[in-house]
Parts: C-alpha cells; sequence; structure tokens
C-alpha cells in the first residue's frame, strides 16, 4: 500500500463527492416530502446539463445559461409532479417506484429528439475558470473543480438552512413529518410536493451543469449518475439533506480508495464502479435507515 | 356442482376445495386446449419473419410469471430479474460448453442456477420491506453486470457460444432458428405456467398472496413470512433462470449487454402493462411490449418517417420512438388502467361468457 | 394461397429478369453508447451508396443500402441481420459492433453472406467461422502492438500502462500487446478498465505515476480518453506520460472533447486524416459530404471516411463479379489481391483481400496531435513486425 497516494485520494474523493451530494440532494428532496423514489432523477440531470450546453451554443453566455438551465428544470420538477405523480397518491410503491422509471424513458426518448440524445459534448470553458488550478496536499486541483465543489457546497448550504429556518422549509419537514397532521393545520401538501420536485430539478441542473464542465456531456454518463445516488441515499439515509451530503462525500471517498488501493488487487481493475453498491448492501443489511435517516424499519 | 359443467350459470361452489379448481367449466378447459393446439400451430400459417418476436414473447412471458411471482404475487419488489436471467444463461452457457450437455439439460441446469442464486438474493427480504428491498435487487443487478465483466470464466461478457442444438433430428440453423426456440420454448412456458397455477392454489401459495396483503396479518395466521418471501423468490428466479437458458440459446450465445438493468426495467414493464399478480397478464405484458417495439421500428422504417426532415441532423426519429413509446406506455397504464391488460382480458371474458344475456 | 405463392414467384422472377437487385445491409449504433462514432459512420455508409448509383458505378443492378440503428443493443444487431439475409436475400452484411459481430460469427459462417464490421476485433477474422468475415482496415491488436513497437524504439525497457474499455471491444487486444511488450523488452506494468462516465481519473493516472509509467495506451473510444487527458493534464502529468491509442480513440472527436489536452497524442489508423487536402480519398469524402448536406463536423469524422469504406469495398466487390449475390460479393473481395488490390484512397494502403488475407489495409500510420489539435503523421505508412509472429492468424 501506498500512504503517500492516501491525501491525494482524498481530496479527489471529496471534489467527485460534493457533486453526488449535489445530485442526491434532489432524490432526498423528492422522498423527504412525498416518499416517492425517484429513478428519472438521472434524466433531469442530463436535461439540465443539456439545455445549459444548448444556450451556450447559441452563443449565450455561461453562467447565466447555467442559470436558465436550473430555472428551466424548476419547472420541469413541478410540471412532472403536476401532471404524473399527484394522480399517484396513495397508490403502491411500485406504482409510484415504475411510473418514474417509465418517465425516466419519456425523457430519454425526448432527449433523443434533440441533437444531444447521441455522441459526445463539451463545454467551453468559460473564462474565469480556465486558468491554472491550485496544488493542495500534493494533488492539483482544477479552476473548474474548485468551482464545482464551492456551488455544490453552497446549494447544500442553502438548502440545509432554508429547511431549519424559512417557513418554507419548516412547512415541507412538518408534512415530511406527518402528512396528516400538517393537512389539518392548514399546509397545501400539494404546493409542498411541487416544490420539493421543483428544488430537485433546479439542484439536478446545477449538478449536471458541474458534471459536464468537468468531464463532458453524454446521455449515459448524466444520466447514469441517476444511479450512482442510491447508494449515497441509502449510506446517508433516504430522508436526511445532511445524509446526501455526508453520504455524498463518503461515497466520493470510498470510490477513489477503492480506485487507488483496489483496482491493482483486482485484474481489470474498475472497482470503483461497483465498491459503492457493495457499501449499499453492506448498510441495507447492517443499518437500511442509513447513518441520518429516521429508523421506521419494521421487521416481519 | 353447478347445474351445468358446460357452461357456468352461476356460483355454485360450496366447498373450499370446490374454490380451488382451476377450470370451472368443461368449456373453459376445452378452448384453452384449442389455444395450446393453435399456438402450436402458428408455424405452419404465420411467416416465418413474425418468429423472432414471437419467440421473444414466448421466452419473456416466462421471465415475467417468474417476476409476478415475486412482485406481483408476493409483493417483493424485484429490480434485478434481468440479472437472474442472466444467471440462467451463463450457467446454460457453461453446461453446454463445458459439460457438454444438450440444451434440454443445460436450460433447467440454468433455472436451478438462477433459483440459487436469487434465494441469495432474497435473504435480505428477511429483514427489508418494499424500497430497500427494490434497492437490494438493483444493487444486485449492478454488481452482478460487473462480476461477469471480470470473470475470465464467463470471458468478461463477451460471448460464449454453445454448440448448436438439435432436437428431434432438426438442426438449429439460420432458417428454422426462430421457429425452432418457439416450438422449443413453447411447451416449456405453457408447463411452467401449469406449474405456477397449480402452485399458487397449495398453502404455498396462499401464503404468498397473503404474505403480499399485509405480512403481519399473515404471521398472526400462523404463516412464516420470511418462508414465504424465500419460496417465492426460489421459484421466481427459477423461471428467470430457465427464461435466461432460453434466451442465451435464442441469442446465439450468452452476452453480458443481454442481461443489462435495461432487461430488468423492461420485464417490470410487461409485468405491470400486463397486469401484477395475474397469469395472463403474464402473457399479454410481454406480448404489449414486444409488440409495441415492433410496432415502432416498423413505423421508423416506413417512408413516412424517413421523410420527416424537421429535425436536425443527427436525430433519429425512430430512436427517439422507442424509449419514449415504452415509457409511455408504462406511465399511462399505471395512472389510468394499474390493474393491466388482465383487466381487459377479464371484461372481455365476463362480455362473452353473459353473452347474449348480458343486462 | 398456393396462387398467390406461385404469383408472387412469377413477379420477382419477371423483375429479376429486368433489374438485379442488390441488397447491403448495415446495422450498428446510430443512438446509444458509442452513437458518436456510429452516427458518423452509417452516414457514411448512407452517402456512399448513393454517390455509387449517383455514378451508375453497378450498371444494370438496382443497388439498395439499408442502414438500421441498433442501439448498440445485440439482439437488435440478429433481428436486422435476420432480417437483411433472410427476408431482404442481402449480398453483404455492413456490420459495427465487436459483441453482435462475435455472436453472429457462426450464423453468418452459415449463410455465408460476407461481412464487413466497424470493430476491427482480432477476433472477428481469427479461429473458426471467420471464412466470411473481412476486416476493413488492420486490427486493435496490430494498431496498439505498433505503438508498442514504436514506444521500444524510442525507449527500450520503458513502463507501459494499458487502459481499456470494459468490453470485448476493449479487452481484445490485451493479450496480443502482452505477448509483443514481452519481445520487445519493455514492461506493460498494470492493464485497467476504464469506460465512459468516469469523472475522476486521479486514482487511476496517481497510481501509474507512482509506478513509473511512462506510456499509456489506450484502448477505448473518445469520451473516456478525452477524460482521462483531461485529468492528465490538470495533474500535471502530459509531460511526464505519453498517451496513445488506437483506432477509435482518436481523431477529431479527441480534440473536440479533450481541446489541448489532446495536443501530443499519438494515434494508429489506417486511414487518411481529413486536412490531407491533396488526397484523392480525402477529396472525395468532401465531395460526397457536401453533396449530402453533412454537417461539417460529421464530414471531418475519421468514421464517416470508416462509413465509406466498408460500402465502398462491398460495392466494388459486386462490381468485380457482375453477380449481386453473397457467393459473388464474397467471389469479388476476395480477388483484391495483388494487382487486383483496391485502392478507394481513404486508407494508407492498399485494401488486399484473399481468401486466406481477411485483413484490408493492413498498412497504417501514427500520428501525433500538434498544438491546434491536428493529427500529423510522424511516420510512414507501414505494417507491424513483430505482429505476424505475435498473433499467427490460423
Amino acid at each position: 500500500m501506498n500512504l503517500d497516494l492516501l491525501p491525494q485520494l482524498l481530496l479527489a474523493g471529496v471534489v467527485i463527492g460534493s457533486i453526488y451530494a449535489l445530485a442526491a440532494l434532489g432524490f432526498v428532496l423528492i422522498y423527504k416530502s412525498s416518499r416517492v423514489i425517484n429513478f428519472a432523477h438521472g434524466q433531469v440531470i442530463a436535461t439540465g446539463a443539456f439545455i445549459a450546453f444548448a444556450l451556450t451554443q447559441s452563443g449565450m453566455n455561461f453562467w447565466l445559461a447555467g442559470l436558465l438551465a436550473m430555472l428551466a428544470t424548476f419547472a420541469l420538477g413541478m410540471l412532472i409532479e403536476r401532471v404524473f405523480l399527484r394522480r399517484m397518491v396513495g397508490e403502491p410503491i411500485i406504482s409510484v417506484i415504475m411510473v418514474t422509471i417509465g418517465l425516466a424513458s419519456v425523457v430519454d426518448g425526448l432527449l433523443h429528439l434533440t441533437p444531444y440524445g447521441a455522441g459526445n459534448f463539451s463545454f467551453t470553458t468559460p473564462a474565469a475558470l480556465s486558468g491554472a488550478g491550485i496544488d493542495l496536499l500534493g494533488t492539483q486541483l482544477s479552476r473548474v473543480q474548485l468551482a464545482g465543489v464551492l456551488a455544490a457546497l453552497a446549494l447544500l448550504g442553502g438548502f440545509t438552512y432554508f429547511f431549519n429556518r424559512s417557513t418554507m422549509g419548516i412547512t415541507m419537514r412538518a408534512v415530511a413529518d406527518d402528512q396528516m397532521a400538517a393537512m389539518s393545520v392548514g399546509t397545501s401538501v400539494e404546493r409542498v410536493f411541487a416544490l420539493a420536485w421543483a428544488f430537485a430539478g433546479l439542484t439536478a441542473a446545477a449538478a449536471g451543469v458541474i458534471l459536464g464542465l468537468m468531464s463532458g456531456l453524454t446521455l449515459t454518463g448524466l444520466a447514469g449518475i441517476g444511479l450512482k445516488v442510491f447508494p449515497v441515499v441509502i449510506l446517508g439515509g433516504l430522508d436526511s439533506v445532511l445524509g446526501a451530503i455526508v453520504g455524498g462525500i463518503l461515497i466520493g471517498v470510498l470510490e477513489n480508495l477503492a480506485a487507488g488501493y483496489l483496482d491493482g488487487l483486482v485484474p481489470g481493475g474498475g472497482t470503483r464502479d461497483v465498491f459503492p453498491f457493495i457499501v449499499l448492501l453492506i448498510v441495507l443489511l447492517l443499518r437500511p435507515y442509513g447513518l441520518f435517516g429516521t429508523k421506521e424499519i419494521e421487521r416481519v | 356442482m353447478p347445474a351445468s359443467r358446460f357452461t357456468q350459470t352461476g356460483n355454485y361452489r360450496v366447498r373450499y376445495t370446490q374454490d380451488q379448481t382451476i377450470f370451472a367449466t368443461y368449456a373453459e378447459q376445452l378452448s384453452l386446449l384449442l389455444l395450446i393446439a393453435a399456438l402450436f400451430a402458428l408455424p405452419l400459417i404465420l411467416p416465418r419473419a413474425w418468429f423472432p418476436y414471437l419467440t421473444q414473447i414466448v421466452i419473456f412471458s416466462v421471465a415475467v410469471i417468474g417476476l409476478n411471482v415475486t412482485t406481483g404475487y408476493t409483493g417483493l419488489i424485484n429490480i434485478g430479474q434481468g440479472a437472474f436471467m442472466g444467471v440462467g444463461a451463463y450457467a446454460t452457457a457453461l453446461a453446454a460448453t463445458r459439460l457438454n450437455l444438450p440444451f434440454y439439460l443445460a436450460i433447467p441446469l440454468g433455472g436451478v442456477a438462477g433459483a440459487l442464486i436469487g434465494t441469495l438474493v432474497g435473504l435480505p427480504s428477511l429483514r427489508l420491506k418494499y424500497l430497500y428491498l427494490a434497492i437490494a435487487t438493483l444493487a444486485f443487478q449492478i454488481i452482478f453486470e460487473w462480476g461477469v465483466g471480470h470473470a475470465p470464466l464467463l470471458e468478461q461478457g463477451g460471448v460464449i457460444k454453445p454448440p448448436t442444438p438439435q432436437a428431434f433430428g432438426v438442426k438449429d440453423s439460420f432458417l428454422n432458428h426462430n421457429v425452432f426456440w418457439y416450438l422449443v420454448s413453447l411447451p416449456v412456458l405453457i408447463s411452467l405456467a401449469l406449474l405456477w397455477r397449480n402452485v399458487l392454489r397449495t398453502r404455498h401459495g396462499r401464503a404468498m398472496i397473503a404474505v403480499r396483503d399485509n405480512d403481519r396479518a399473515a404471521a398472526a395466521m400462523g404463516i412464516h413470512p420470511g418462508r414465504a418471501k424465500l419460496t417465492a423468490f426460489l421459484i421466481g428466479s427459477f423461471y428467470a433462470g430457465v427464461a435466461g437458458g432460453l434466451f442465451m440459446y435464442f441469442q446465439k450465445g450468452a452476452v453480458i449487454e443481454d442481461y443489462s438493468l435495461g432487461l430488468s426495467v423492461k420485464l417490470l414493464a410487461m409485468a405491470i402493462v400486463g397486469g401484477l399478480g395475474s397469469l395472463p397478464g403474464s402473457f399479454l405484458g410481454p406480448l404489449f411490449i414486444v409488440g409495441l417495439d415492433r410496432g415502432v421500428e416498423l413505423l421508423s422504417q416506413s417512408a413516412l418517417l424517413g421523410r420527416v426532415t424537421a429535425f436536425a441532423e443527427g436525430v433519429d426519429v425512430a430512436s427517439a420512438l422507442r424509449p419514449f413509446s415504452f415509457g409511455m406506455a408504462i406511465v399511462l397504464f399505471l395512472m389510468f388502467e394499474p390493474r393491466g391488460l388482465a383487466n381487459w382480458w377479464r371484461l372481455t371474458r365476463l362480455y362473452f361468457k353473459r353473452w347474449p344475456f348480458k343486462f | 394461397m398456393k396462387r398467390a405463392a406461385a404469383l408472387s414467384a412469377l413477379l420477382t422472377l419477371s423483375l429479376a429478369a429486368a433489374q438485379k437487385t442488390a441488397t447491403i445491409g448495415w446495422s450498428g449504433a446510430i443512438t446509444g453508447p458509442t452513437s458518436d462514432a456510429g452516427a458518423s459512420y452509417a452516414a457514411g455508409v448512407e452517402d456512399y451508396c448513393r454517390y455509387a448509383v449517383s455514378q451508375n458505378t453497378l450498371p444494370g443492378i438496382k443497388l439498395n443500402c439499408v442502414v438500421r440503428d441498433d442501439q448498440y443493443n445485440n439482439a437488435n444487431t440478429q433481428r436486422n441481420f435476420e432480417d437483411y439475409v433472410g427476408n431482404m436475400n442481402a449480398s453483404a452484411f455492413l456490420g459495427y459492433s465487436t459483441g453482435g459481430t462475435l455472436q453472429l460469427k457462426s450464423t453468418i459462417q452459415e449463410v455465408k453472406v460476407p461481412t464487413l464490421p466497424g470493430s476491427y476485433h482480432i477476433g472477428n477474422v481469427d479461429g473458426a467461422d471467420s471464412q466470411y468475415i473481412f476486416l476493413p482496415i488492420s486490427s486493435y491488436s496490430e494498431q496498439l502492438v505498433s505503438l508498442v513497437e514504436y514506444v521500444a524504439k524510442k525507449d527500450r525497457g520503458a513502463k507501459i500502462a494499458l487502459v481499456v474499455n470494459p468490453s470485448p471491444f476493449g479487452r481484445a487486444p490485451v493479450d496480443d500487446v502482452r505477448k509483443a511488450a514481452q519481445r520487445l523488452g519493455v514492461q506493460i506494468v498494470d492493464v485497467q478498465e476504464v469506460g465512459g462516465n468516469n469523472l475522476d481519473n486521479t486514482a487511476l493516472l496517481k497510481r501509474f505515476e507512482s509506478a513509473g509509467v511512462k506510456y499509456v495506451l489506450n484502448q477505448n473510444t473518445a469520451g473516456p480518453v478525452a477524460n482521462i487527458l483531461k485529468d492528465a493534464k490538470r495533474l500535471n502529468l502530459l509531460g511526464k506520460m505519453q498517451f496513445m491509442g488506437a483506432h477509435y480513440t482518436g481523431g477529431e472527436d479527441l480534440t473536440r472533447l479533450a481541446g489541448d489536452a489532446a495536443n501530443n497524442f499519438i494515434w494508429a489508423t489506417s486511414y487518411y486524416m481529413f486536412d490531407e487536402a491533396d488526397k484523392p480519398g480525402i477529396q472525395l469524402v468532401k465531395k460526397i459530404g457536401a453533396a449530402n448536406n453533412r454537417k461539417p463536423d460529421t464530414i471531418r469524422s475519421v468514421h464517416y471516411t470508416s462509413g465509406m469504406l466498408a460500402a465502398s469495398i462491398a460495392i466494388e466487390a459486386i462490381r468485380r463479379s457482375k453477380d449481386p449475390s453473397a457467393a459473388g460479393v464474397y467471389k469479388g473481395i476476395t480477388s483484391m489481391t495483388g494487382s487486383r488490390a483496391f485502392n478507394p484512397g481513404f486508407t494508407v494502403g492498399p485494401v488486399t483481400f484473399s481468401a486466406k488475407d481477411h485483413i484490408g489495409a493492413e498498412s497504417l500510420r501514427l500520428l501525433q496531435a500538434d498544438s491546434t489539435g491536428n493529427f500529423k503523421a510522424i511516420t510512414g505508412a507501414q505494417r507491424s513486425a513483430i505482429f505476424p509472429l505475435v498473433h499467427p492468424l490460423k
């Protein structure tokens, strides 16, 4: 084992992990308020990223394009909730899961109607981010990565604050806690659901744009992040924003440690792709509600 | 006993044993036999070009019955049925190449392998419910794909080709391949469907349904929910394994891409569209999804779509229509007909049963 | 029923007397994984067919090219193949993916339909059931072995790492590269599989660095390689390690995705580059691309040229034998030997096939990306000297 690598692996893990956390945040927002597991989250991430890319292609400033993409997926999230998910309230879990799986396919199809359904694309790095990066702990971070981490942490911090302090955030928590009780004191559960999906859309676009800037845009790659969030949210706890942050960073770090120390031992390597899911299974067996989730498992 | 054994004129069942019978009347029995005979006669009637799709429908039906056992009848959400099919496919391929077993021995072996691994994966169901179990099966799907990709024994996911099969002196060849496997798969499907229909009326079958409807109540009635869940996984993944073995031969080799998450999702979609927890639904779902896929394919090859130039270059309308229509089918069925095609089937049958005396 | 069959048989006969039809079917990934290459490849096949029709290359024969998307899904490839061969009586099959071609091998052998895959996997033409499969250019294995030879000449004893796609396509050349390295006195210190979605390659590159790797060979598609290059640039490793790769790693796509991180990347391929405007093949590509209103990105892509090469070989085979049946195509293809070699001008060497030789344009060049991202040849057209020893074809 080469311990010199350790700080570098940890740092790279934190960088990628904070993006996972941002991707997982939207997932958790939806689950927390409406108890829906959203299999279409990866497709929303991809949609956001490609909207931003299309706008920059038409000559728009990168930052403005990113902002508009976030607004667009904000609306998309609301739309999905209103048209599809609201009808599913009270249906069995398998139906709700399958609706989101179906939606993932539908969005996939719609993206294939754009020129971005197939192929690799990459953002032109904006001037402010294209300069030299910084050296930290013997490894180099590019400005893109730094900006990505900062943006992710800012959004995560903002949402934590929102949930703990703002009236709307507290309302959302109330609904998550007990829908019936929240309704009886006059809360609009519908509005909470709609907002949760909208915020999930917004954070998804942010995650998509950051990912696109860091590693290029492909539909399969971006949509694949929708699967990577499962280990994150299970480890962190399905209904905990703090869990998404900690889980994301932990999975990012574990992934990198696997790549750094296990790849050499396994012929062909590539352990980073499977390690998070092994962690997922272990967590499910030992502590299904995750590190910070609400304990609600019943056994039979 | 009913007044007539030929047409149903009312419900005359007075004992539980009568309620457990599969067929209420001779007419039902006869129509099923006729249907089976017609299915076997299809190769004489339909053009050869239909059989790639018919064979797929038959093979997927086997897997969908299995998925219905776990998800439809027992309520355990399984997003790994495609991987169980993969286990069966690889086991069959190994049995055919390493042990030189003929296909009629290799495929059941694939089923056994599927059942073993499936039961193992089902173990967490003793502790986990609903969502968490769904995610556990999803994790298995991903670990399976990765594992095959790293196993030199399995050609790392590359192709393992079985020797050309042969039955009753007929060799599987390019021209008869699809019909050959249609005729092999059809009796497998029929016997496995009958098997499940019979398991359903034993105490094991009833235990599964009880666990699905309310596992605590089931436990209070003296049912062991854990055992019922594991039995469901055992049976469900056995069916998947057999389907995988058939599909491997049908595909002329085991390749990992055939057993990806996409297949699991497709099987779930078939089960949902057909109607969860319904045996006729297990045939109607695959029929609908395979038919839909073929329909979209034909539409995209027709001159009509070829001339659509409203889209930019690099946009293939056909490729967009496939996932779009597939997703829409799932969503629309769940929103407007959650009981699936099986419900339409039931209504149609009801109509004819009372015909011409409807009121 | 019987009368209808007789009638249709009569119709076909009378039509056949008037004009023979040659159907060439392509099935590949216009969408789905690797579609960035597949879409341009399909465009190349389609456009070359149109060109051949407009030039009346096959007098008296109606040329019918069918291009279908299989989404990189082998099941779809098989259905398409069955439809082409079983229902449309295709004279030649133009394939695409490695997995799809491997799965079809025994069927191709059975129906005897000449097949030109887009995958240059040596296994396609090696061993049993490969009598009717022809690689348009040299195999991935030969491309990578040529790169190993280049390294060995420059830097004896050098440490090399191999990064491959986690698929049959990626793994195909691993064994041959290992054997070649052993013969040439260089070390393969690590073989790692990296697929799409490689968001962060810090761990991979840092491990290579600490193992003293100086050359990184890639067998992959452009996307993952671009991400590795971008991370190498960030980690200041581009000066310390030389990155190189086989046919599908390089070209326009790589430059577009990796930007200046692609500079100095060494690439092995048999095709001429788009900016070699004096080459007749490239002039033809430009002409056909313009005639079909293709996007500049598509025309510049080497995969557009590759698609044209595959189509041109099949069409030339029919032209030579004047027989649009599968047997005619086989006869035509295997006649492309010695003085009768076929040279459409897309590749640095002529396309040669015979009953024994199933690799078309064997000659390849190594090219290096300059500071503007254009690939410039650093060697002449050559063949790997050691490859036939490393992997003798049966």
